[in-house]
């Protein structure tokens, strides 16, 4: 039985081939972490962006830019002459960045900082008493970490960082025509051009002001990332000058005009509400005591242990294109009664469809969970938004305008849906009936109405206007997206149907906004 | 609304959790490895047996239940097949290098029917297969419990050489390939209440025994394995570090290895075993975040393997195995116990008495 035969040796050579190859083989599986996106050839100067409407700034001027030296000047000269000398000497790392920076500085920022929004998208832990520490912005990071970068608080800092952006390059297009000074490599024919060339004047630098708004603005939204942020800022300053688009003096310029300016956003933030919208232990008791005394059952917390609500005052938080009377004005009737038959059947239909998903419910349970550690959903509206963006060949002035446009409507959204929630402070399903176990984390805020539908539906909204000709993948999204919900069995299906009108409706005033901005 | 923002729960769970561990599924051979001579037994038949068979083939229709881990071979053509209950559950678990509970999940149990099989070609080449069937359930929060067929395992296990070692014993060496197919489409992104990693895999697998004449049993185990990406229903996620805009998560590979000490004679096994698993990369789990699919799972148990004949029914054997997590990284601290019936066919003898 145990005789040598060929069998024998030849099952000996193959044990030992096998374990060579499993211990040098080195599966090539990497996954890219950036998203290979296509070189932007701006398809239009829009060399009257600098007359656009401004949201913000009371008008292009408002921070004044002075004049550049002459192209003769021979500080400027001496200028021309580094870039030459960078271009001789290029790295590969240099190369890499440059391609990186070639599918426009707007898109990328608005990767970044959808990652470092997912980063700090974590609840903080519970304390072994059984209470919750607060993220503290005065030590952001002490534990846990400043900021914890919920839904609501990511839809701000999105808006904040995309409309700062755009008045910034609004500002700097008004400059770039009013002193039209060209390119370095326009202006000196021997230096290259490797980024997309364009009639684009290049003072101040566009780069150097997105630059310059990040480092000031994401930093103050997400400061456990400065280093992140000033790295990647200083990346795209070295590629404006190393790919001939921008001088020196082009892009201090930019760096000085968006951080100007990120500072006008910065105070506007500092007051904006979001100081109190976590409210205290009296405002929570007041939240619940106004449902029970209009008869209905207060929501309360599922979280083990019970977490404080999120953010309950985030409705009283400066809006961008309405009012605190028009997100009164706009906010939804009442949801059907805790005791009412229609919340009974709404109840059941929760429960009869969680236990009973298909493996492509749950497949759009999952893409749409944006739970912890994800963009959330306004990132995931922006990542929507991504391939249009970078498909239409916009300046970076007219790509800002759509992050700025959807991003506006998106906090909006976030800020009426809030007012919304704890208005109402409405139950979810899994609490009127503890039988029902949700396929997703179960959030923790009431639910009518449901902000994954008020989201989608404004983002929706303002996309279809801005590429009609996605719109009807916008509302598939949409609809997907608020049914999710259902299917994840956290939502009633009114507060679903709700939130998609109500979402519409705030997106309607960013769309209006959009009609008359001077940008069409 | 929006998101799971609230409930952090989190979990654990290692890639290849929730298949009954490999240790499981050693495999016993009643009718003795090779290289001592299959002992010659005689054909008796009980009306038990029958009963058994109607049985087991209830359970599974190809059922079988072997050990891609431990030293034994089956005679040739004898089939050894059958059904395992595996009850795993734990609380505690570790968060990265942190040990915590977590209220919104409470108590992590997976309970697994495996259906498996252990067919003996030649004395010195088995072909194995599992089929789990699992349930997930959280004690506390509200997230649902998950079900349904996880990964089929396949494995071919070559003995390479046998050796006689005096008067004492014989000392075998071992290769093993093996692979694992998910069987359904389940979500591996609901950890740590998802059926498993859902990806496939490729181990090869190394084992050294000794069986004394004694019994004194000796094993020894090393595997290495491959893990294909795994496909998310979501087109971005987060982790150990960074934000991957793509629906493709890369699997770290695993390297395991294993002891087992005891005892093994007369169709009885009494066994100490200890096992590691090292995660070849992956990130931690992260502060009150679910568990992802990736996470770098790595774990210690330590346990002991019962395997005795049942009385009066030839070539039914009784499994209990159980183990204890008890050091970890990304894994729950589980307790988990296997305990099932493995009965043994062998064709040969019939043939040729």
């Amino acid at each position: 039985m145990t005789r040598k035969t060929p069998l024998f040796r030849a099952s000996i050579s193959a044990a030992i081939f096998l374990a060579l190859a499993l211990s040098t083989s080195s599966c090539s599986k990497d996954i890219p972490s950036s998203e290979a996106l296509p070189t932007v050839t701006p398809a239009n100067t829009d060399a009257n962006a600098g007359s656009w409407k401004m949201i913000v700034l009371s008008g292009p001027t408002q921070i004044p830019v002075v004049a550049p030296a002459p192209v003769s000047d021979p500080g400027y000269q001496s200028e021309l002459a580094s870039i030459k000398t960078a271009q001789a000497n290029l790295t590969d790392a240099q190369k890499t960045a440059i391609t990186y920076w070639s599918s426009g500085g707007v898109l990328r920022w608005n990767q970044i900082m959808r990652e470092i929004a997912a980063r700090s998208d974590l609840p903080p832990s519970p304390n072994p008493d059984g209470s919750y520490p607060v993220p503290s912005p005065a030590n952001p990071f002490a534990n846990p970490q400043y900021p914890f970068s919920n839904p609501p608080y990511a839809a701000r800092a999105y808006s904040y960082v995309s409309v700062a952006q755009y008045e910034a390059l609004k500002a700097a297009w008004y400059y770039k025509y009013l002193y039209n000074r060209p390119s370095p490599f326009k202006a000196d024919t021997s230096i290259k051009a490797l980024l997309p060339a364009s009639d684009i004047p290049s003072y101040p630098s566009e780069d150097a002001v997105e630059a310059g708004v990040n480092i000031a603005l994401l930093t103050l939204l997400f400061p456990t990332s400065v280093d992140e942020i000033n790295a990647k800022a200083a990346e795209q300053q070295q590629v404006a000058l190393i790919s001939g688009r921008a001088s020196p003096s082009d892009i201090a310029a930019g760096v000085a005009l968006g951080k100007a300016v990120a500072a006008v956003f910065a105070a506007r933030a500092a007051s904006d509400g979001m100081k109190a919208a976590g409210g205290s232990p009296a405002i929570w008791q007041s939240l619940a005591d106004n449902a029970t005394a209009r008869g209905e059952i207060p929501w309360i917390s599922q979280d083990g242990p019970p977490r404080p609500p999120m953010l309950p005052v985030f409705g009283k938080v400066k809006a961008w294109m309405m009012t605190p009377n028009d997100i009164v004005n706009e906010r939804p009737g009442p949801p059907p009664s805790t005791s009412s038959t229609q919340m009974q059947t709404e109840t059941a239909e929760v429960k009869s469809i969680v236990n009973s998903l298909t493996r492509d419910q749950q497949a759009t349970v999952y893409k749409w969970a944006d739970g912890v550690s994800t963009v959330t959903p306004p990132g995931h509206w922006d990542a929507i938004a991504e391939p249009y963006v970078s498909a239409a060949s916009f300046s970076e002035v007219r790509a800002s305008r759509v992050f700025a446009l959807l991003n506006m409507a998106l906090h909006d959204a976030a800020v009426a849906c809030w007012d919304a929630k704890y208005f109402y402070f409405n139950p979810r399903p899994s609490q009127l009936d503890p039988s029902i176990k949700t396929q997703t984390g179960l959030p923790n805020f009431p639910s009518y109405v449901s902000g994954h539908s008020d989201f989608s539906a404004a983002g929706s909204d303002v996309l279809s206007y801005l590429f009609p000709d996605g719109a009807t993948y916008f509302q598939t999204q949409m609809k997907e997206a608020a049914m999710s919900r259902l299917y994840a069995g956290i939502h009633y299906r009114s507060d679903i149907e709700v939130g998609m009108d109500h979402g519409k409706r705030i997106g309607d005033y960013t769309v209006r906004f959009a009609k008359t901005d001077g940008a069409n | 609304m929006t998101s799971n923002h609230a409930p952090a729960s989190s979990g654990f769970q290692n890639p290849l959790p929730r298949r009954p561990p490999l240790l499981f599924s050693r495999r016993r051979s009643v009718l003795a490895g090779s290289s001592p001579k299959p002992k010659e037994r005689k054909a008796r038949h009980t009306a038990l047996l029958p009963a058994c068979l109607t049985f087991l083939c209830l359970l599974c229709p190809s059922l079988n239940a072997q050990t891609i881990d431990d030293g034994i071979m089956l005679a040739r053509r004898s089939l050894c097949a059958g059904a395992l209950y595996t009850h795993d559950s734990w609380d505690s678990y570790w968060q990265g290098s942190l040990q915590r509970v977590n209220g919104n999940i409470g108590t992590i149990t997976t309970q697994t029917i495996t259906m498996a099989a252990n067919y003996g070609v030649t004395s010195r080449l088995d072909f194995i297969i599992n089929v789990p069937y699992v349930w997930t359930d959280a004690s506390k929060g509200v997230l649902h419990g998950q079900s349904g067929f996880q990964d089929l395992t396949l494995a071919a296990k070559y003995k390479l050489l046998s050796i006689p070692v005096g008067k004492f014993g014989a000392l075998r060496a071992i290769a093993v390939l093996s692979g694992t197919l998910p069987m359904t489409n389940y979500t591996p992104d609901l950890q740590p209440l998802s059926l498993g990693a859902n990806s496939k895999t490729l181990t090869g697998r190394a084992t050294l025994n000794y069986l004394g004449r004694r019994g004194l049993y000796l094993n020894g185990t090393a595997a290495y394995t491959f893990r294909g990406n795994v496909t998310l229903d979501r087109s971005s996620y987060y982790t150990n570090g960074q934000l991957y805009l793509s629906n493709q998560v890369a699997m770290p590979n695993l390297f395991n290895y294993g002891t087992s000490v005891g005892y093994r004679k007369n169709n009885v096994s009494l066994l100490g075993d200890f096992s590691v698993q090292q995660a070849r990369g992956g990130g931690d789990i992260r502060p009150q975040d679910m568990p992802f699919v990736s996470n770098r799972a790595n774990f210690s148990k330590a346990g002991a393997t019962i395997k005795v004949p049942v009385p009066k029914v030839r070539d039914l054997q009784y499994w209990f195995i159980y183990s204890n997590t008890f050091q970890g990284r990304n894994v729950g601290q589980a307790n988990t116990f296997t305990t099932g019936l493995m009965y043994t066919l062998p064709f040969e003898k019939r043939a040729t008495p």
